[in-house]
């Protein structure tokens, strides 16, 4: 008895159920290029991230130009004071390295920059 | 055919576009059914669901293949429209201040007083978060362990939620009069 009272519980439950499933059940909403949209949408999005290093690596390379040139010629120098004065430093180089450390924070900046237009 | 998890590892480790796009092609007709329901606004919703599949392209490496794929993506769904109503709720506090009605609030309230259906007052008796449960089990066919997954929400609340859901809708409405839509 107690079980045909579960059984039948069970049952309108089912059909209580299934009438609720029914009811929320609503027509396949047709792609119409949705997917299309989003596909392209992630292509653009992956060409951006493709494209932010290269990018960030250019302007900086730019930005550092300057400063570098400057770097390599004071080394180029000090090739000649070599062995004598292998150990030391000129002090013309440190001029040059808030230069080249401004050069990075822009690089990161702009990849910052490159990454929000992005988001 | 692939399977769905076939074409997520494809998309995660060959950043495949194309792989990305089928799963979309599969399954968007459920998110955007179940966005439609959420918020009751077909033209927000379809940006939602647009929003719902960029997020779960980036955030696609977090799916662990564990459980289906579509019960992962309505999770990203569910998480996208609550962001939404926030950022939305927020704007309508700042507005409300300046004493302003959006154009575009007072078009979605008239469009939803022209085309109520019986669905639409089923739901409308539902709180959000009935809503979204009773949606992802009755229209979605997920398992509460799904739900459970997608909501954050232990199994056992997200069984007296859907009781509580069809309690409701039982004490407002007599359901078998109604055919659905």
């Amino acid at each position: 008895m107690t079980s045909k009272i579960i059984n039948m519980a069970e049952r309108l439950k089912d059909d209580e159920d299934r009438l609720l499933e029914s009811l929320f059940a609503s027509a396949p909403i047709a792609d119409d290029g949705f997917s299309t949209m989003i596909e392209k949408r992630v292509r653009r999005q992956l060409w951006l991230r493709r494209m932010v290093l290269p990018v960030a690596a250019l302007v900086g390379a730019i930005i550092s130009f300057k400063p570098l040139a400057g770097l390599v010629t004071m080394l180029a120098g000090l090739t000649t004071l070599i062995p004598q004065d292998v150990l030391k430093v000129p002090s013309d180089v440190v001029p040059q390295l808030p230069m080249l450390f401004m050069g990075a924070m822009l690089l990161a900046m702009c990849m910052l920059g490159l990454r929000a237009l992005q988001e | 055919m692939r399977e769905d998890h076939e074409l997520v590892s494809r998309a995660v480790s060959l950043q495949d576009a194309a792989a990305f796009g089928e799963l979309v092609r599969r399954h968007q007709s459920h998110v955007r059914n179940f966005l439609r329901k959420l918020s009751g606004d077909f033209t927000a919703a379809d940006d939602l669901a647009q929003d719902c599949f960029m997020h779960a392209w980036d955030k696609l490496h977090t799916y662990s293949g564990r459980g289906s794929f579509i019960g992962w993506l309505l999770k990203v769904a569910y998480t996208t429209f609550l962001q939404s109503k926030r950022k939305s709720k927020r704007y309508a506090e700042i507005l409300e201040q300046v004493g302003h009605v959006t154009e575009a609030e007072s078009r979605t309230h008239a469009m939803q007083a022209d085309e109520v259906t019986d669905l639409d007052r089923f739901l409308a008796v539902l709180s959000e978060e009935e809503r979204a449960v009773m949606v992802m089990s009755y229209a979605c066919g997920l398992s509460h362990r799904e739900i459970s997954e997608a909501t954050a929400m232990p199994v056992g609340t997200v069984k007296s939620v859907i009781f509580r859901g069809k309690e409701k809708i039982r004490t407002n409405f007599d359901i078998k009069d109604h055919q659905h839509g």
